[in-house]
């Protein structure tokens, strides 16, 4: 991640370096556009058409998102997305080990399943699902915990898979060659070299288990009151939008640290 | 290969077991008969678990700061989880039924007519408890809204908590001279085209408005027989889907597509796309003005022949396990304390259910004197004349029959 | 222990979990849309629920499947331009790479209301460029779902950032070093380097992506119109029919977006087989 601009590379005419810069931009632009209106609507008291700009700046906002509960929504978001990333993660990561191999009879098959979660639409958890899982008396926090992992699954295999198989094996056979353990070989050499992927593969674990409405609700009973079910309850009303807004942009700070964080210690570990 | 599939027929016949074969009975339970006091007793200590339609931000913060901590002093903690749709909650407790749950997660829902129709199918709320509630005495015994919501007989299996009316509502600025019927509204929408449309049905409003242009097309309220059958919807009906058919045209976007729900009219109202929009549930009004949301010249339009009115209610589902306590939070949210604190248009601005006549004279009082909203009528003037709902049977046929006939013909 | 037992034990704890979950929830729905565990009255065997939902599955499913292709399409295209731009070895952009770590985070409900906000006849875009509603385009709860497609491939372009990103970091740098080593040119990098190591992890996030539109459901409703439906739409609001007699269809709709989608998971694993890298 640290490396330099690369001195052995070809110079680029102006021309073509505005291109660059024009692509740049306009990828830019895209990714932040339609950021735009929920920045200026969690500052905005009033914003009415057709204003370009809000007419009245406040912290409305803020003190209703604070009075719907935020602060503890938020705290039990971060948990829930916590706990599925760290069962999501190394279950994905070994799965993805072992498909990578092709040493897993029927692998295809294996696979397919694995990414199977993907194609139930989340409201069919309320089509017999959410009776099965009271019936066989699964405390309702470990139901929420156990669907937002299965659903994290694809997510964490198919990512680990991809990085196990592009990975080199070569560093793993040195490092065994030079006398490491299995174990050292692990920790020391397999996973530092694939920490960008495993970091990437427990962010969107925790971004599940962050951002569900159905299961937690459904499943998990209205004990676990997440950021997500106060967003989507105070979205279903025009006159929040404030609220709504200052809600989302909360919602997005915590993975944000999570991703810089990791990917902090995956530098490092890379160094 | 013949003991592999044995086994996994003992366990299809297992999961379809564990699936839930039966269906529970639709026969609702019945409360315990037994004196308040009882009932009080068990329910010191317990937590409700009230599930309700978060997105009212006045509603939210009567229960958070009023009804809560007047509970707690009963000795009953009421914890409110927000949901987006009603239906969210009727879902949780309809599984718990079918596992045949008996101390489930919802203990309060805060439902009214369609909701609560769907649920009495089930078996999923509990009977024969809101009658006994010690400040029942305050209400009307003959108050039809509290009789029957929907024209599904409320028998005692929820508790009243405010009324609502059907209401029109239009920006003075732009419509100077409004319609004083709903026939007018029609014609008015014809003249000017693009500044009117109204929610797609299933939407809850826009069902509603349907239902109203219904009983306005066939010659008046009273002229549609409350109690839905097939003849009476083949004679009513075509007229109805001729006239939305008719005004279709003239609608927003020409009538190309409809707003989903009525929170996105709300938003095409607000941004001064079309000159009206509708509620059931006038009370956030106030609000939605005060925030600068709609503009200061919303006003609302009381038609002639009058609208629609019904009741909301506080359930219990028949899966609580603690419905002590939720009785209890039923009973104080009828309280004349509780119903005078609700309706200041300050708090929430709902409709007192209670009949001011049975209450003392400092509690009349209390209500005489609470402000008038700024935008909202009194309850008097905007229900006057008010039209009984339509049974809830009515509602899935014309919700179909509309897709059918004005949606997609 | 052999390497092969070894394997199996490694797949075990993903897969069970999986297997049942998955299991369970479509044999629950089979048995709901068959009638074999009504809410109300008898279990009794039945394809009334199937024959009731056929009429409008059609229709649900070609609109369905058109959102999922072009959303699709959008996303594996900025997705993979932004992992380019975010990884290059030459004038790497940290900051899209920083942009696109900010939008994943975004929930569908929230980029939905987002996207509603910029793009209404009303919204911020046409109050920007100082166009009045009536001459703004419809592309919330118009005719060609734009605004829907724009929310999943905005969206979804950032997870396909990550997923491919993440590949090319760990890997291509040293190849593409290599290759401009050897004299090769830029395109040549790219079409002999990059594009076959981003290949199949671009294929694999398409086909995610793919199927998370087909089946998610807020997006549609809240930037959609009421007819023609996509499928999900339709099984919500068949759901939350007050006829709890009607859930069954419900349950046929869900069932049958659940095979579409299985269909769509088993094609993209059968060509991205064909590619050397991902075998």
């Amino acid at each position: 991640m640290g490396l330099r601009k690369d001195p052995r590379a070809p110079h680029h005419s102006h021309a073509r370096g505005g291109a660059l810069h024009a692509g740049h931009a306009a990828l830019a632009a895209w990714l932040v556009l339609p950021l735009v209106p929920l920045v200026l609507w969690a500052a905005a008291d009033r914003w009415t058409a057709p204003a370009v700009l809000p007419q009245a700046w406040g912290t409305a906002g803020l003190r209703d998102a604070v009075d719907a509960g935020a602060g503890t929504g938020f705290l039990r978001s971060t948990v829930l997305g916590l706990v599925v990333a760290a069962l999501a993660t190394p279950l994905g990561a070994m799965a993805g080990r072992a498909l990578a191999t092709h040493r897993v009879p029927l692998g295809g098959a294996v696979l397919a399943v694995l990414l199977s979660p993907l194609v139930l639409p989340p409201f069919a958890v309320a089509l017999g699902l959410d009776v099965l899982l009271l019936r066989l008396g699964v405390p309702s926090p470990v139901g929420v915990v156990l669907l937002l992992t299965v659903a994290a699954l694809p997510y964490t295999t198919v990512l680990m898979r991809a990085a196990y198989a592009a990975h080199d094996r070569g560093f793993e056979d040195e490092a065994r060659t030079l006398g490491a353990t299995a174990r050292q070989t692990v920790f020391h050499v397999q996973l530092p070299l694939l920490a960008p992927a495993l970091a990437g593969a427990a962010f969107l674990a925790f971004l599940v288990g962050w951002s569900d409405y159905v299961v937690t609700l459904l499943v998990g009973g209205g004990q676990l009151v997440t950021l997500p079910l106060l967003v989507a309850s105070a979205a279903a009303a025009t006159g929040n939008e404030a609220q709504v807004a200052v809600l989302s942009l909360s919602s997005v700070l915590p993975p944000l640290v999570l991703l810089v964080a990791v990917g902090l210690v995956g530098r490092r570990a890379r160094a | 290969m013949a003991a592999g599939r044995r086994r996994s027929i003992t366990a299809g016949a297992a999961l379809l077991a564990l699936a839930g074969c039966a269906a529970p009975s639709s026969e609702a339970p019945e409360a315990a008969d037994r004196p308040w006091d009882d009932v009080l007793a068990e329910a010191d200590g317990q937590t409700v678990d009230l599930w309700m339609y978060g997105g009212d931000e006045a509603g939210n913060a009567y229960v958070d700061d009023v009804l809560a901590p007047a509970a707690a002093g009963l000795g009953v903690t009421v914890r409110r989880v927000p949901v987006a749709d009603t239906g969210d909650a009727l879902d949780r407790v309809l599984s718990e039924r079918q596992a045949g749950v008996t101390d489930g997660e919802v203990d309060l829902v805060w439902v009214n007519g369609e909701n609560y129709a769907t649920g009495r199918q089930a078996g999923a709320w509990l009977c024969d408890w809101a009658l006994d509630l010690p400040n029942r005495e305050h209400t009307d015994p003959d108050d039809p809204l509290l009789e029957n919501d929907f024209g599904v007989p409320v028998e005692g299996c929820e508790s009243p908590w405010h009324k609502a009316q059907f209401t029109l509502v239009y920006d003075s600025a732009r419509v100077p001279e409004p319609p004083t019927t709903l026939a007018g509204v029609l014609d008015w929408a014809q003249a000017n085209p693009g500044r009117f449309t109204y929610p797609a049905p299933p939407d809850f409003t826009g069902s509603v408005f349907v239902r109203q242009v219904l009983s306005s097309v066939a010659a008046g309220p009273g002229e549609v027989p409350l109690e839905y059958s097939q003849e009476a919807y083949d004679e009513y009906a075509p007229a109805l889907f001729d006239r939305l058919a008719e005004l279709d045209p003239a609608l927003w976007r020409g009538g190309e597509t409809y707003p989903q729900s009525q929170q996105e009219l709300d938003r095409l109202f607000a941004d001064g796309e079309v000159d009206m929009t509708m509620t059931y549930g006038p009370a956030t009004l106030t609000d939605l003005v005060a925030d600068g949301t709609v503009p200061p010249t919303t006003r609302v339009l009381t038609l002639e022949e009058g609208t629609f009115g019904n009741a909301s209610f506080l359930a219990i589902p028949s899966t609580s396990g603690d419905a002590a306590g939720a009785q209890v939070v039923a009973d104080l949210a009828l309280s004349p304390e509780q119903q005078v604190a609700k309706a200041d248009p300050g708090t929430w601005g709902q409709f007192t259910v209670l009949d001011l006549e049975r209450l003392d004279e400092a509690d009349r009082a209390a209500f005489e004197q609470l402000p008038a909203s700024p935008v909202v009528p009194p309850y008097e003037e905007l229900s006057q004349n008010a039209q009984a709902e339509l049974s809830a049977d009515w509602v899935g046929p014309l919700d179909e029959g509309w897709r059918r006939s004005v949606l997609a013909p | 222990m052999s390497t092969r037992q070894r394997a199996v034990l490694l797949v075990l704890p993903a897969l069970v979990p999986v297997a049942a979950v998955v299991g369970a929830a479509l044999v629950s729905a089979v048995l709901l849309s068959l009638g074999l565990t009504p809410l109300v009255g008898q279990p009794e065997l039945s394809l009334d629920a199937w024959r009731a939902a056929a009429g409008d599955l059609g229709t649900a499913t070609r609109l369905s499947l058109g959102i999922a292709a072009a959303a699709t399409v959008l996303a594996a295209g900025v997705g993979l331009c932004l992992a380019l731009a975010a990884t290059a070895v030459v004038r790497r952009s940290r900051l899209l790479g920083a942009l696109a770590a900010l939008t994943i985070p975004v929930p569908h409900l929230v980029g939905a209301a987002a996207i509603g906000l910029l793009l209404a006849d009303s919204g911020f875009l046409p109050r920007l460029l100082g166009v009045a509603p009536g001459d703004w385009p419809s592309l919330v709860g118009g005719q060609w779902w734009v605004a829907v497609v724009a929310e999943y491939a905005w969206k979804e372009s950032a997870f396909v950032a990550l997923v491919v990103g993440s590949v090319l970091a760990s890997r291509a740098r040293s190849y593409d070093e290599t290759a401009a080593l050897l004299g090769a040119g830029r395109w040549a990098r790219f079409r002999y380097v990059t594009l076959p190591l981003a290949a199949p992890a671009l294929g694999v996030a398409s086909a995610v992506t793919f199927v998370y539109t087909l089946g998610s459901y807020e997006v549609a409703a809240l930037l959609g119109r009421p007819y023609p439906e996509p499928l999900p739409v339709m099984a919500v609001r068949l759901a939350g029919s007050i006829d709890l007699a009607v859930r069954p269809q419900a349950a046929a709709v869900a069932v049958t977006t659940a095979v579409l989608a299985l269909a769509a998971v088993l094609l993209a694993l059968r060509a991205l087989r064909r590619l050397s890298a991902w075998d």
